[in-house]
C-alpha cells in the first residue's frame, strides 16, 4: 500500500466538496465527518441513503453532493448499492462507460440502519463481496425521529424511550468486531474531531476494492443534549478517554492507530452531555459512574498487555 | 377558546413551551390540545407549536390560523418569511415579543392592529446552556396574559414535563418562569378567548386553475452540483462567529476543517473567511481555534452595528 500523504495536519484539504446550506443540526458531529470523508472521496462517487437524519441532505431540488444520490428503505441500503455496482459494472463492460468515469459506491447510514435493521443486507454484501463503501455515522440511536434508543446507544445513556434514573440498560452493540467477523477488506472507526486520522483511514480505504466498512462516532448536540460548540471537543474527549477506540481492521489483523496515553477518567466525557446527567444529579451514582469506568478500562487492558 | 401559537427556532424548546402551557390550562380544568409543528429542518429552523385550551370539547384541528395570542421567542424570526410569524393576525390577537427592542419600535415596524407587548429578552449569554430555556419563560408569560392561570398551576406545570430533565434544570426553569409571570402580571387578561369556529361557516378556498407542465418543466432533472447552497442557512443563527485577523494566525484552518457546514472558506494565503449566508452560529470554530482568534457576538447586535456601518 502507498504511504499516505497526509503527514500532518497541513496536509488536510483546505477547501471542501460538500455543499453549504443543508438542513442538519447546528453543530452536527456527522455533518463534520461526512464533510471531512467526502474531501477525501471526490466527486466520482454515488451515495446511497438509507432513511436517518442525513437523508434530508438530498432534498430535491438541494443536494449538497456533486454527484447522485438513490434512498433506499432503511434495511437495505447496500442491495442498492449492489444494484448499482452492478449497472456500472455493465456499463463498463459493454464499453458504454469509459473506467476513467467509473464511480465508488457509498453506502451512508446511521446506526440505527447499520447497527440494527441494516445488518443483515450488509452481511449479505460481504458475503457476496461487494465492491462499495459503507459509511456509519454513528449518533448512538434513532436520531431523525426523537432519538429513541438504538442497537448503538451506550449503557446508561438518556433516550426518548430510556428515561428512568439508570437509562438505557442494554449495552452498545460491538459493530466494529461484527464486521471484522466477514473479514471484509477494511474496517475502520473514526472521528470527525481526528480529522487527520479519518483521512489516512479514507484514502487507505479508497486503495482497496471489496467491502470497506467505516464507523464514524457522531456526536449529536439534539440527541446528546450539549451546546452545538462543544461538538469537536466532545468528540476529541470520547477519544482521549478511552469511549471511542480508533482502530482498522486490514489483512485480518486488528490495529489500534491512536492509543491514548493517559486515559482520561470517563467521567469527563459523560458530565459535558445532558443524556448522563441523571449519572450526577441529584446525586452521584458511584455505582454505574464506575460500572461504566470498568468496561473501558477492561477493554483496553487486553489491548494494552 | 383560547388559540396561542408559539414561535421559535429548534433548541429553543417551543415544544416544551406548548406542553407547558397546556399542562398548566389543564390543570385549571380546561380541555387542552398542544403540538409542534416542525419541518425537515432541525436544531436552529424555524418552527412552531401550539395550544388550544377550552372549558368545551374541542372540535377543531390542526394548526391555528387566527391566534388570540402569538408568542415570538426569538425576535430574528419576525422577518423571516418562512416562519410565518405574521400569519392570521388581526385586531384581537395579542403580540408578545422576547426582544431587546421597545414596543412601540415593534408596532411601528410591523402596523398590527392588535396590541405588541414585549418579555424582555435575556442578554444571549456566551454560553448557551446557562440560559435557562426561553421557551419556560415564554409559556410562563403566556399563562400571565390569559388570566386563567395560577402562579401554582405553573409551577406543577413546569415539574412535569421537565422533571425527567433532573431538579436543578427544574428549579433554575421554574424562577425564571414566575419571574416572566410576574412581569406580565400588568397585563393579565389581556388575551380573550376568540370567536367559536363551526363548521357551517366554513368558506372553501377558490378552486386554483393548474395547467398541465410538460415533464421537463414540471419536474427538471437538475445535473448542477452543490445546489444545496442556495438555502440560505444563515437566518438560523443567534450568535456569530467574528475572525480577529490581527490574532488569526493562519494555522493548518483549523477552523475551516472543523467547521461541518462548509462555511468557513480559506484562500491560498491561509486566510479564512465566513460565509455568513450559510453559517449557522454552531460556534465549533470559536472553541476550536488555537490562538482563539474568532469571537462570539450576539447576532442582533452584530446586524445593528452593520446598519450603523452602512
Ligand atoms: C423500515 C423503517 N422503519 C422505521 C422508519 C422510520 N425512521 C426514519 S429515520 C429513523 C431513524 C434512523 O436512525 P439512524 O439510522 O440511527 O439514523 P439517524 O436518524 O440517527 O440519523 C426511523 C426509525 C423507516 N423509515 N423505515
Ligand atoms: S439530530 Fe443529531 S445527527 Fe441528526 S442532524 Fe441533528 S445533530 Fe445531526
Ligand atoms: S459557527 Fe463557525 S463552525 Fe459553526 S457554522 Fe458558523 S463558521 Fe461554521
Ligand atoms: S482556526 Fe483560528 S488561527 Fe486558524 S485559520 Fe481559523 S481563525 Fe485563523
Ligand atoms: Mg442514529
Amino acid at each position: 500500500m502507498n504511504e499516505s500523504r497526509f503527514k500532518r495536519m497541513k496536509d488536510l484539504p483546505s477547501t471542501h466538496l460538500l455543499g453549504s446550506g443543508t438542513p442538519m443540526c447546528s453543530g452536527c458531529g456527522g455533518l463534520e465527518a461526512l464533510h471531512e470523508i467526502y474531501d477525501i472521496l471526490g466527486p466520482k462517487t454515488v451515495f446511497v441513503n438509507a432513511a436517518g437524519c442525513m437523508t434530508l441532505l438530498a432534498v430535491y431540488p438541494f443536494t449538497p453532493f456533486r454527484g447522485s444520490w438513490l434512498y433506499t428503505a432503511m434495511a437495505s441500503a447496500p442491495a442498492g448499492a449492489q444494484g448499482i455496482r452492478d449497472a456500472l459494472d455493465i456499463l463498463i463492460e459493454q464499453q458504454r462507460l469509459p473506467v476513467e468515469e467509473d464511480l465508488e459506491v457509498v453506502v451512508l447510514t446511521g446506526d440505527g440502519a447499520a447497527y440494527g435493521m441494516g445488518l443483515s443486507s450488509t452481511s449479505g454484501a460481504m458475503e457476496r463481496d461487494l465492491n462499495f463503501l459503507y459509511i456509519c455515522y454513528d449518533n448512538e440511536g434513532y436520531g431523525n425521529t426523537g432519538q429513541q434508543f438504538s442497537g448503538a446507544t451506550p449503557h446508561a445513556a438518556r433516550t426518548a424511550t430510556s428515561k428512568g434514573p439508570h437509562g438505557f440498560a442494554g449495552f452498545k452493540k460491538d459493530l466494529f468486531s461484527i464486521w471484522a467477523a466477514h473479514k471484509p477488506s477494511y474496517v475502520a472507526t473514526v472521528i470527525g474531531a481526528e480529522p487527520l486520522d479519518l483521512a489516512r483511514k479514507i484514502e487507505k480505504a479508497m486503495q482497496l476494492k471489496g467491502p470497506r466498512l467505516i464507523i464514524a462516532l457522531a456526536p449529536c448536540p439534539t440527541g446528546w443534549d450539549y451546546d452545538p460548540r462543544e461538538s469537536a471537543d466532545i468528540g476529541k474527549l470520547a477519544v482521549s478517554t478511552g469511549v471511542w477506540p480508533l482502530k482498522e481492521y486490514v489483512d485480518g489483523r486488528v490495529v489500534h492507530t491512536k492509543v491514548p496515553k493517559q486515559r482520561q477518567p470517563v467521567e469527563d466525557y459523560l458530565e459535558k452531555q445532558g443524556r448522563f446527567a441523571h449519572l450526577f444529579e441529584p446525586q452521584r451514582n458511584e455505582q454505574l459512574l464506575q460500572e461504566l469506568q470498568n468496561s473501558i478500562d477492561s477493554y483496553w487492558a487486553e489491548i494494552e498487555h | 377558546m383560547y388559540r396561542i401559537r408559539f414561535h421559535g427556532r429548534g433548541g429553543q424548546g417551543m415544544k416544551t413551551a406548548s406542553r407547558i402551557l397546556g399542562s398548566a390550562f389543564f390543570l385549571e380544568g380546561f380541555d387542552v390540545q398542544d403540538a409542534p409543528r416542525y419541518g425537515a429542518e432541525r436544531r436552529g429552523a424555524p418552527i412552531f407549536a401550539y395550544v388550544r385550551a377550552s372549558r368545551q370539547a374541542i372540535n377543531e384541528r390542526g394548526v391555528i390560523h387566527h391566534p388570540d395570542l402569538v408568542v415570538v421567542a426569538d425576535d430574528s424570526l419576525v422577518p423571516v418569511p418562512a416562519a410565518a410569524v405574521l400569519q392570521g393576525l388581526d385586531a384581537h390577537t395579542v403580540t408578545l415579543i422576547n426582544s431587546h427592542t421597545s414596543a412601540a419600535d415593534w408596532q411601528q415596524r410591523l402596523n398590527l392592529a392588535g396590541p405588541v407587548l414585549i418579555l424582555p429578552a435575556t442578554e444571549e449569554a456566551e454560553d448557551r446552556a446557562e440560559l435557562p430555556f426561553v421557551g419556560t419563560t415564554c409559556a410562563a408569560a403566556a399563562a400571565r396574559l390569559v388570566g386563567v392561570i395560577s402562579r401554582d398551576a405553573l409551577a406543577e406545570a413546569i415539574r412535569t414535563e421537565l422533571g425527567a430533565l433532573g431538579s436543578q434544570l427544574v428549579e433554575k426553569n421554574t424562577e425564571a418562569a414566575l419571574q416572566a409571570y410576574d412581569l406580565m402580571e400588568p397585563h393579565a387578561g389581556t388575551v380573550t378567548e376568540g370567536k367559536a369556529h363551526s363548521a357551517s361557516g366554513y368558506a372553501r378556498p377558490d378552486w386554483i386553475g393548474m395547467t398541465v407542465e410538460d415533464v421537463d418543466l414540471a419536474a427538471p432533472s437538475i445535473h448542477a452540483a452543490a445546489t444545496s447552497v442556495e438555502v440560505k442557512t444563515g437566518l438560523w443563527r443567534t450568535l456569530r462567529p467574528v475572525i480577529d485577523y490581527d490574532r488569526c494566525s493562519r494555522c493548518w484552518w483549523v477552523c475551516s476543517t472543523f467547521c461541518p457546514d462548509s462555511a468557513i472558506a480559506v484562500d491560498a494565503d491561509g486566510r479564512p473567511d465566513i460565509d455568513y449566508d450559510h453559517c449557522k452560529g454552531c460556534l465549533i470554530c470559536v472553541a476550536k481555534c488555537p490562538p482563539h482568534a474568532i469571537e462570539a457576538i450576539p447576532e442582533h447586535l452584530a446586524q445593528a452595528a452593520e446598519e450603523t456601518n452602512a
